[in-house]
């Protein structure tokens, strides 16, 4: 340990301490207070957890902080402390999980609407409940605690939400959302399962949501549903999480405390007006700060930039946080059947029959050219494979064994690699951390030491050293393409599909492109490219297939299908075949 | 039986309230691209402007509409180009913008509905107008419930009209469809936006006058129209009106069925279950085509 993070761990102590000391010195307004900024920031820093790096607002906090206060409620006299506080985090993560079940694997926007009006729909039903079932509205609290005892408890439930946060960011769940957040599409095609991602980071930070309500709910000696689903919770806690900054880990610490201490005096003062200031208050942030306190602080100084940009990867953490979403992927052995095969598949947009029966086989070490006019069917024939879309009929097989029901990430897995027509890299991720997106989510996965290696070797390989560290946006269009094959490469996959790779290069990156594409093959690499570069078919394919309407019109030899007359009419027209 | 056509009939009424104000929300959404969590607060605004015209100035609320409706669409005009123009011009990509759109939203819907529970109290509010009993079917109906139908049809039947038959309404279709070309074929998208987006404002001014006639309304109710219009415009299918009617219908039903065979308190539960179901079945809504 350097002298200088010694002496940070240092101050860190002394202030830890300090704040442990507060109860035994402090007034009992200083200790409210001190409750007051301990659970916001609980709330903030477990809100940012989720909708930081995916950029799914939610809504809910209410919803799972009111869900603990009362499951301490009815628990209270039953059970002792820890079993209550189990319990209420057991209760939160069902409910995050029904929830995100139900809405994580659609669009964005269905989960934000659902999370919108969540709280209000638990309320209706303890409300009922209570009336129906319970006979009165409201409970009392007797709980065997102490205001001091509320505060320490909080500070142990805000240095575990920071830890989990802390742990998060180092392992392969926090690169998988931040990916998700920057690109659901290209976290599909690198093996992410993005719905277990966002489920997993969902109940974890409902879990923290709720069991921060549960110790909370002592401090209200008469608890009803009114109280415990306040919608105000909800907002206050996404003012602060993004006054201080969504995106980095103690960014909403930054946000809570002014805010906590803004809304004390505001709540003092201006009674009547709060509400009306809070939501100015909220305005001026949204657009003020958008990236937060944090984000203002990283666009003016250098080394926090930097420091934003670098991602940690932790052996430790991903072993605490892997099992508790990801799955391991079986590393498919290589078989004798042909890599790959397409039989009679078939896709309509409406009308359109965008792939019309069409069927090839692609065999192991060749480079196989999928040519044809523009809407030809070109695209959606490699969407197909990848999983992008699901095809409407046929079968197309990987290895002999059926992909064509599969999701992406499941089809990524298996060893399909691909680049996409309209380039897509993670434009706010450095170079490095989209090569790593590649190789960390494959079978075997790699992370830490190892994926480090291969990333910088990687990007070394396409022509990229020297710019690991730079963000990906930053990257001229021919580097973005370059990185796009990188990443596709750390998939180590069977099959690449490229996807108009060479498209826009002029004629010296041409050549750079034809010789890259070249050594792949010799490598052993199975390839697919569409393209419309004919130079580049005609010294690269070994075989073309030539799709007109998205039927397949002609299968062979480069020299011998571009020299076929219906191939020539479906490019030139009749008058030229 | 009578208590089945009673269902009905009422719940027919509110979900002809739900889909109107859910076509509002459909053009701001839409169109503008802007999820508008404070939609609901202008319901409440132009309830409360009823409310106000009719016992002080005893001007009827269909009258009042005549102010009402025009002091809507020109706030959520100015909403648009002063507070929202901002985040639209910020944004570069439409993911961008409904984030902002939403935290935006969220901060006026607390401006909106602070200003209108310091001006009008927390109180549950309510007139009487037009509350005769009108016998159908051997069940009765109160005539403000079928006059505020009759005009949400109207409205309805006025707007689809609007989009289907003038070259702004084809212009705002295209801008829903797609922006970027709707661009190059010469449509101001900005002023097309803006136009939606204050047309929504109208609809949703016109349905609170209408909802105010006959249900009671406080000043923190907002949200909940919008969770249900939102819940509505989703279950219908984005942009689709057709889906937004039905939608609107089964919801207005379903809420009346439970609120008056098991409990008035469990309405937005059944909205949400609803929404789930739905949700499950078919992703897209009702009517949505699934994505590309």
């Amino acid at each position: 340990m350097s002298p200088r993070s010694i002496g940070l761990a240092g101050a860190v102590l002394v202030a830890v301490a300090a704040a442990a000391a507060l109860p035994l010195v402090g007034s009992g307004y200083h200790l409210a207070l001190g409750i007051s900024l301990l659970y916001f920031s609980v709330l903030a820093t477990a809100w940012a957890l989720f909708s930081g790096p995916t950029n799914l607002v939610s809504l809910a906090t209410a919803a799972f902080f009111g869900i603990g206060a009362y499951t301490t409620a009815v628990l209270t006299e039953l059970l002792p402390w820890p079993v209550v506080l189990a319990a209420s985090a057991v209760v939160g993560i069902v409910v995050a999980l029904i929830v995100g079940l139900s809405t994580l694997r659609l669009s964005g926007m269905y989960f934000v609407i659902f999370s919108f009006g969540l709280a209000e729909l638990i309320r209706q039903v303890v409300t009922w409940y209570e009336v129906n079932i319970h006979g009165s509205v409201g409970r009392y609290i007797f709980a065997d605690t102490t205001t001091e005892g509320i505060y320490w408890r909080l500070m142990i439930l805000l240095a575990m939400a920071l830890g989990a946060g802390w742990l998060i960011r180092r392992s392969r769940l926090g690169l998988a959302v931040r990916v998700i957040g920057q690109d659901e599409v290209v976290a599909r095609h690198v093996g992410i399962d993005t719905t277990r991602a966002k489920l997993a980071l969902f109940a974890v930070s409902a879990g923290f949501m709720t069991v921060t309500g549960a110790v909370m709910a002592p401090r209200w000696t008469y608890l009803d549903p009114a109280i415990a689903f306040n919608p105000v919770i909800s907002f206050e806690v996404v003012i602060m999480a993004l006054f201080g900054g969504a995106g980095s880990l103690f960014g909403p610490l930054l946000g809570a405390v002014p805010l906590v201490l803004l809304f004390d005096v505001l709540g003092a003062y201006f009674p009547t007006y709060f509400s009306v200031i809070l939501g100015l208050v909220f305005v001026f942030i949204v657009y003020g700060l958008p990236h937060g306190v944090i984000g203002l602080l990283e666009s003016k100084v250098a080394a926090l930039r930097r420091a934003s940009l670098e991602t940690g990867m932790s052996a430790f953490a991903e072993r605490v946080t892997g099992p508790v979403w990801s799955r391991a992927a079986a590393h498919e052995p290589a078989t004798d059947a042909p890599v790959l095969e397409l039989i009679d598949a078939r896709k309509s947009f409406g009308g359109l029959k965008a792939v019309d029966g069409v069927s090839f086989t692609l065999n192991r070490g060749e480079i196989l050219g999928l040519i044809g006019p523009n809407g030809s069917g070109k695209t959606t024939a490699l969407n197909l494979i990848s999983g992008a879309i699901p095809a409407d009929a046929g079968d197309i097989r990987l290895d002999g064994k059926a992909i064509e029901a599969l999701p992406p990430h499941r089809i990524a897995q298996r060893g399909v690699a691909r680049t996409f027509q309209l380039v897509r890299v993670l434009p706010a991720s450095t170079c490095l951390e989209n090569v790593i997106a590649g190789l960390a989510f494959h079978a075997p996965p790699l992370w830490g030491e190892p994926a480090d290696e291969k990333a910088r070797a990687l990007i070394a390989r396409v022509g990229l050293a020297g710019r690991e560290g730079m963000p990906a946006g930053q990257l001229t269009y021919i580097d973005q393409k370059r990185l796009e094959l990188a990443r596709a490469l750390a998939l180590d996959p069977h099959v690449l599909l490229l996807d108009e790779w060479l498209a826009g290069l002029n004629p010296s990156e041409l050549q750079d492109g034809i010789a890259l594409v070249k050594m792949l093959r010799q490598e052993g690499l199975t390839i697919i490219i569409v393209e419309h570069v004919m130079d580049a078919i005609r010294s690269l394919c070994d075989r073309c297939v030539v799709m007109n309407t998205g039927r397949k019109i002609a299968e062979g030899p480069p020299a011998a299908v571009l020299a076929d007359p219906e191939v020539i009419r479906a490019y030139l027209g009749d008058a030229d075949a | 039986m009578t208590l089945t056509l009673d269902i009905l009939l009422s719940g027919l009424v509110l979900g002809g309230m739900y889909a109107l104000i859910a076509l509002g929300l459909t053009l701001q959404y839409g169109i503008a691209r802007i999820i508008n969590l404070s939609y609901g607060e202008f319901l409440i605004a132009a309830a409360f402007g009823a409310l106000f015209l009719y016992t002080g100035m005893a001007v009827n609320p269909i009258l009042g509409m005549i102010v009402v409706v025009p002091a809507a669409f020109v706030s959520n005009w100015l909403l648009y180009q002063v507070v929202l123009m901002p985040l639209v011009r910020r944004a570069k990509n439409q993911g961008m913008l409904e984030v902002d759109s939403i935290l935006g939203t969220f901060g006026v819907l607390f401006v909106i509905q602070g200003v209108m529970l310091v001006t009008f109290g927390g109180s549950l509010q309510s007139y009487s107008y037009l509350s005769v009993p009108v016998y159908i079917l051997g069940t009765t109906l109160a005539l403000n419930r079928i006059l505020a139908l009759v005009f949400a049809l109207i409205i309805g039947g006025v707007l689809y009209l609007f989009l289907t038959r003038t070259r702004y309404g084809t212009a705002l279709r295209a801008v829903a469809v797609n922006p970027a070309a709707a661009q190059l074929t010469g449509i101001d998208i900005r002023a097309a936006s803006a136009l939606a987006f204050a047309t929504g404002g109208a609809i949703v001014g016109a349905g609170g006058v209408l909802i105010s006639m006959f249900l009671t309304f406080s000043a923190a109710m907002g949200v909940v129209f919008t969770m249900k219009a939102l819940i509505v415009v989703i279950m219908g299918g984005i942009g689709n009106m057709l889906g937004a009617l039905i939608a609107g219908v089964l919801l207005g039903i379903s809420e009346t069925a439970v609120a008056r065979l098991v409990d008035p308190g469990l309405t937005i539960a059944v909205t949400y279950a609803l929404f789930l179901g739905v949700l499950l079945w078919r992703p897209t809504g009702l009517f949505g085509r699934p994505a590309r």
